[in-house]
């Protein structure tokens, strides 16, 4: 369960990027979180990883109110988490095997441990026969799905997407869309956010709408 | 232990596929250390000269009148009895005619129908380490002429003067252009390997947001800084080596084998060990300045 309470953030005195923003969004949901360029949607999913800290207000994750957490304890929430991001942030010096093996190395597993987890996700985004190449040997879409990989091989109880899909064109948006999907069955609340409305009415689901930082419009189809 | 190893083996992966930055660094380290090594070649050639040469800071007491042998025995034990006097040689009216003589070589001759009375007896006082220069000079000489009663002496005022001139001013020139040799390696690996940190950011964020904690970001990083100073102090020690073969070797030996001084010495083994301990040290610190700025987890 995650709980915003009266949530804004301001990088600057002048102009705030969220305002008094209240939420809750029950464990297990899909949510879609949408609205124009510098509706703050980016800014609240850097709330939730604890990226950035609230000007005011509080977050619950799983009723840990993590805008009162310390830095130290910071890792150890996001080891609960799965982040993917638009340019999806892959070591490109690394193999697709040592990207996806990252976070679990960083949870001290065993090696056994890691590679068999390792495969098994890298197999259910379909670039098992990819583990030896880097990233940048990759298309766009298999980049991306490698990205998700990396945030789904640690079973997230969050997983948190930020305009996953929007340097991919619509065939591999699909493909990206069903890991979203799997995920979601298997457990996973998943935050998405996106403008792509054609994809929010192919996949109908929660939208939270933003707009100036503030909730215009939040509806379950 | 077995986070050590995997921490050590992480650090030898990220070398192996930043070859490029990590050459670099390693490069920059073996460069900066180089140059304070040469420098500090230089400068031990020239203490040991100078340390040479300040034995040569010695007192002269002639004596008028020969006493007996007795009188001449105890004359010698008193001098010797100061604290600051190292030796004590007597010379004779007849040692000091002959090295007069063989001084003078083929115009020897010209001492033909000379007596050995003519050069009077002496001692040739010499001072320890401390006291080898004009205060200790100053001080052996009141002493002589108060205590022991000498009044003839000789030490070389003016040489004296120039001599720790010299040296005062080889000893600054050491430290100024030592400090700033330090200060600027210190300055370019630093940031050198902040430069390669830099350029491994996106790295770093990553692992931050896969929940990896600030120790378990770092360790590595630092790892690697020290392997890198490391690998650069012993590059340093080796091209040190080769540089002064090439051309220290014959210069400083022709002037210090002129000055009979000794021959030239590479750095001792201490300063090797200092030189390689550098290099650890600059390059745990730069990669510990760099990653206080790019890991915020």
């Amino acid at each position: 369960m995650i709980q915003i309470y009266n949530v804004s953030k301001a990088y600057r005195k002048d102009s705030a990027a969220l305002s008094d923003l209240n939420l809750k969004i029950p464990k297990g949901d899909f949510v879609y979180i949408t609205g124009p360029s510098g509706a703050g949607k980016s800014t609240l999913l850097k709330l939730l990883y604890a990226a950035e800290k609230p000007s005011r207000g509080q977050i619950l994750i799983n009723g840990q109110n993590i805008t009162r957490m310390s830095g130290g304890r910071i890792p150890e929430l996001r080891r609960h988490m799965g982040i993917v991001f638009q340019d999806f942030k892959l070591l490109n010096s690394r193999t697709i095997f040592e990207n996806v093996a990252f976070p679990l190395e960083v949870q001290g597993k065993k090696r056994f441990e890691v590679s068999k987890k390792v495969f098994q996700t890298l197999k259910l985004v379909g670039l098992e026969h990819k583990l030896q190449c880097l990233p940048l040997e990759l298309s766009g879409g298999e980049q991306q799905r490698v990205a998700v990989a990396r945030a789904l091989v640690v079973d997230p109880l969050v997983l948190i997407a930020d305009e996953p899909t929007g340097n991919l064109d619509p065939d591999v948006t699909l493909d990206i869309m069903d890991l979203f999907k799997g995920a979601n069955a298997r457990g996973s609340t998943v935050l998405l956010a996106t403008h792509d409305r054609e994809m929010i009415r192919r996949f109908p689901r929660r939208v939270i709408t933003l707009e100036n930082g503030r909730l215009v419009d939040d509806r379950t189809p | 232990m077995e986070r050590l190893i995997y921490f050590i083996r992480r650090a030898l992966r990220n070398m192996r596929q930043c070859l490029f930055l990590c050459s670099v660094a390693i490069g920059t380290t073996a460069v900066a250390l180089t140059m304070v090594a040469f420098f500090a070649i230089v400068v031990l050639n020239v203490q040991q000269l100078t340390a040479h040469w300040s034995r040569q800071v010695e007192i002269v007491a002639y004596l008028d009148t020969v006493p007996d042998a007795k009188a001449l025995q105890a004359l010698q034990e008193k001098i010797l009895g100061l604290q600051e006097v190292e030796n004590v040689e007597y010379t004779t009216r007849e040692q000091a005619f002959n090295q007069f003589k063989t001084r003078l070589g083929n115009d020897a001759d010209l001492l033909g129908g000379v007596d050995a009375d003519i050069l009077p007896a002496s001692f040739d006082i010499a001072l320890k380490p401390p006291f080898r220069n004009q205060a200790g000079v100053d001080t052996v000489v009141n002493r002589l002429r108060n205590e022991v009663g000498l009044k003839d002496l000789k030490f070389g005022r003016e040489w004296l003067e120039k001599f720790e001139s010299f040296v005062a001013l080889l000893k600054l020139g050491g430290a100024v252009i030592g400090g700033f040799l330090l200060f600027a390696a210190l300055f370019i690996v630093s940031n050198t390997i902040r430069l390669t940190q830099y350029a491994r950011r996106d790295e770093l964020e990553v692992m931050g947001l896969v929940g990896a904690t600030s120790m378990f970001i770092k360790t590595p990083f630092l790892i690697e800084g020290a392997i890198q100073g490391g690998l650069g102090g012993v590059i340093a020690i080796t091209g040190s080596f080769i540089l002064f073969r090439l051309f220290l070797h014959e210069g400083l030996s022709s002037l210090l084998l002129a000055s009979g001084s000794g021959a030239i010495v590479f750095l001792p083994l201490s300063f090797q060990g200092m030189l390689l301990g550098a290099g650890v040290f600059l390059g745990l610190f730069g990669s510990l300045m760099s990653l206080r700025k790019l890991v915020r987890v």
